[in-house]
């Protein structure tokens, strides 16, 4: 089978970008993809993206960029799964490069979510529909929620501790603080993640990630087209998805047993295993996503992410650095975007002064929506 | 919470498909659907079984008996309605007859729950149009 590359890598500024859109961080993000992978727009014969947060359900979103950046496509389409998305679409672009639909598909997302358009106010949930909507009735809003209610059950069920939880913000911040383009510069102690306020316990402020504005694209071919671009290639070498649909009527899905999927799915197509993987890119939207991930990646057993994380095991120069450009609670939020960005800086080698020193084998992961959506990506280096 | 404070809450949207829960509440009952054919009693309300796909269902009593599934409790109002009632908590309900829903838990101090702890429903009488259905914690002996 066709071997396929990410060949370029486009990241706006991520942060507060007043008077931008989810169309111009799109855009802009497109124009550093293809300076980063040496190709013209003409070349780019597929498109797929996710619309911005603030126009999730937006289904024509694929139509406006091709539109504004004056592209025909062969293969395109829009998705939106939440943090699941960017691999999701990596995904489906490395299968429309190995079908022959397409040479160099473009993976496209814009989101003004700071300074731009605001999000509706719905009930936790609400953009499923009206009985999800009702779940105001019981006062259930904001995105906090779901894992914050996974949360209370790891911690009851696990004796995973908010000190923990602290750990993985503490690491985040860490690398950020290494990374030029993160937004949280400054560092943090255990303490300070202690005496940050209470947002929804057992949450506090700097459990929860960042909101921003930004943009990302990522351009997907064949390893033997990259070889013609780039000096070092990056490899998609596994791939995964993984569902659980249901919320109430599924008795694991606090947990998210589909994240577990995603990622083995990913690791056999790769045969590779959580012994093979030199660093980690896992979605954090809050410090309790990255100890799930550990668990469902098999760095660790069921419940015992909360003791893995302690001990700056996570850290730059830990057994297993994870998050190395400071992850969505301490870089930025383009909902798994950076994630799998990092995930090729990093095995290029050119992470700075937070590169994993030979670093050959890199788990990307993105969960999303009401903790229904999960992907991964097994990215290899050139070695 | 009182009753003045939850009359400029958000209410629930009825439906044809979801009123019954709601008439129900209001005559001081729990009901949920239960399949016609399989028997499987589905949370939330949908017009068919998501599990044997039959669209024949009975709204079946429920006991309102449970325990605290998980729990988070709120210490900022992502809507403002409910500024003064922070903090408060939002649980998912096991009940003992199988489903989960969402609820709330009146009575105890928010930070005091814990997952685990038995519950038993009350209605609580929103306004003539709306009553919602919440919880308070019972001893285990009671329940």
């Amino acid at each position: 089978m066709t071997e396929i590359a990410i060949v370029g890598v486009g990241l706006t500024p991520q942060g507060s970008l007043p008077g931008s859109t989810n169309l111009s961080l799109q855009t802009d993000a497109f124009k550093l993809a293809l300076a980063d992978a040496g190709l013209e727009k003409s070349q780019i014969d597929g498109v797929v993206t996710e619309p911005g947060t603030t126009d999730m359900h937006w289904a024509l979103d694929y139509l406006r960029f091709s539109r504004a950046v004056g592209i025909n496509p062969a293969f395109t389409g829009s998705f939106a799964m939440g943090g699941a998305t960017a691999g999701a679409l990596v995904q489906l672009a490395a299968m429309a490069v190995q079908s022959g639909k397409a040479d160099y598909v473009a993976c496209v997302f814009g989101d003004a979510a700071k300074t731009g358009k605001k999000r509706p106010l719905l009930a936790a949930g609400g953009a499923l529909g009206t009985e999800a909507a009702n779940n105001g009735a019981w006062g259930a809003y904001g995105a906090t929620t779901w894992s914050g209610l996974t949360a209370s059950r790891h911690m009851a069920l696990y004796g995973t501790t908010t000190e923990q939880l602290g750990e993985v913000a503490v690491a985040a911040r860490g690398h950020a603080v290494l990374n030029p383009m993160a937004m949280m510069r400054s560092p943090i102690t255990l303490a300070d993640h202690q005496s940050s306020r209470m947002i929804v316990e057992p949450f506090r402020l700097l459990d929860c990630c960042l909101v921003s504005d930004g943009g990302a694209c990522l351009i997907v071919t064949s390893v033997e087209r990259a070889r013609d671009l780039r000096p070092t290639v990056v490899r998609i070498a596994g791939s995964g998805q993984g569902f659980t649909s249901q919320d109430h009527e599924c008795d694991q899905w606090w947990y998210g047993p589909h994240q577990k999927d995603a990622v083995d799915r990913a690791y056999a197509e790769a045969g590779v295993g959580p012994a093979d993987v030199d660093v980690a890119q896992l979605y954090d939207n809050f410090t309790i996503s990255t100890i799930l991930w550990l668990e469902h990646a098999g760095f660790c057993g069921v419940g015992e992410g909360g003791a893995y994380v302690e001990g700056g095991r996570i850290s730059l120069g830990g057994q297993l650095p994870v998050n190395t450009h400071g992850g969505h609670l301490s870089a930025g939020h383009p909902q798994g975007w950076w994630t799998v960005a990092e995930g090729v800086h990093q095995l290029r080698g050119e992470a700075g002064d937070r590169q994993v020193e030979g670093a050959e084998v890199c788990l990307t992961t993105g969960r999303g929506l009401v903790l229904n959506t999960a992907s991964a990506l097994v990215l290899t280096g050139d070695a | 919470m009182t009753e003045s404070d939850l009359v400029a809450k958000p209410r629930p949207t009825i439906t044809e498909e979801n009123r019954p829960f709601w008439d129900s509440a209001r005559a001081g009952e729990l009901r949920l659907q239960r399949c016609g054919s399989c028997h499987h009693v589905r949370h939330p309300i949908q017009a068919l079984c998501p599990v044997c796909l039959v669209d024949e269902f009975e709204w079946a009593l429920m006991s309102g008996r449970g325990s605290v599934f998980a729990k988070v409790v709120y210490h900022r109002a992502f809507h403002p309605a409910y500024r003064d009632d922070v903090p408060y908590n939002v649980v998912i309900v096991q009940l003992d007859e199988g489903p989960r829903l969402f609820s709330n838990v009146v009575g105890v101090e928010s930070s005091e729950l814990e997952v685990g702890d038995r519950l038993a429903v009350f209605f609580d009488v929103v306004d003539a149009e709306l009553t919602v259905p919440r919880f308070r914690a019972t001893d285990p002996g009671e329940s």
